[in-house]
């Protein structure tokens, strides 16, 4: 359900396989996450650039995700379609998440993190 | 004014397509707004279905309605027959009080923030969710 691409400092950009995250696929995106997490990752981003559309269960996940990786590191989402992102903020997660608008800005914010 | 008939087989499976093929129906009557409120009120109420409705055989179709008409798209969603009633105006949860982290209870609280009005009652001999959407001036 993903692709991942990882850098040299740690940093794992996750980009989710399925243009559109729904109750039929949100719980093997959350898992493979996860699974990421459970190896180590704990400087991720989520790359919705190719994702058109998330309903409640794909925020769900993501939620999920979020509480997994917890204060052990960061998680930090990009590439926001319209629809994406006013789902966010219909569901008040744009004042949880912190958005970016794309892979470069989500990577310099990122490593300019204390 | 054009009214069209769908059936959906009350899968998880078969939600997405139907969901897209009814945004397909709106794109080009309603602004890019109203049929992002329209697709997630749809996809919201067809995976409640799917997941939550059990009805006396596994395989009774969903019956979808839509009238469009000028910048209005209305829906009428058909209890599988066999189905418990369910209005979800009872259960739905305004997403201002949806605990930030919970990772569900979103999906009621989203139709009835997306949706211009919800309405859910008998009409002949089943049960109907009503669901209207309107460009807003």
């Amino acid at each position: 359900m993903i692709h991942t691409t990882s850098h040299d400092d740690g940093i794992t950009v996750v980009r989710p396989s399925a243009e559109r995250l729904t109750a039929v696929n949100a719980t093997e995106f959350k898992k493979d996450v996860v699974a990421l997490i459970d190896q180590d990752a704990s400087q991720i981003i989520i790359d919705f650039e190719n994702v058109s559309f998330l309903d409640s269960s794909g925020l769900g996940a993501l939620v999920g995700v979020l509480k997994k990786i917890g204060h052990r590191g960061d998680l930090l989402v990009c590439g926001l379609n319209s629809d994406v992102l006013q789902m966010f903020r219909v569901c008040r997660m744009d004042r949880v998440f912190a958005i970016h608008k794309d892979v470069d800005a989500a990577l310099r914010a990122i490593r300019e993190r204390p | 004014m054009t009214s069209k008939t769908f059936h959906m087989v009350n899968q998880l499976e078969a939600v997405d397509t139907m969901v897209q093929t009814l945004r397909a129906e709106v794109d080009t009557f309603l602004s890019p707004e109203t049929c992002f409120r329209f697709e997630i009120c749809l996809s919201e109420t067809l995976t409640n279905l799917a997941i939550h409705a059990k009805a006396k055989t596994s395989d009774v179709p969903v019956e979808i309605g839509l009238t469009i008409e000028s910048k209005t798209a209305s829906v009428e969603i058909f209890d599988p027959l066999g189905v418990q009633p369910f209005d979800l105006r009872n259960h739905a949860k305004d997403l201002a009080e949806v605990d930030t982290l919970a990772e569900g209870g979103r999906g009621l609280g989203l139709i009835m923030e997306c949706a211009d009005e919800v309405n859910y009652g008998p009409t002949g001999s089943r049960n109907r969710l009503s669901l209207i959407f309107r460009d807003q001036t």
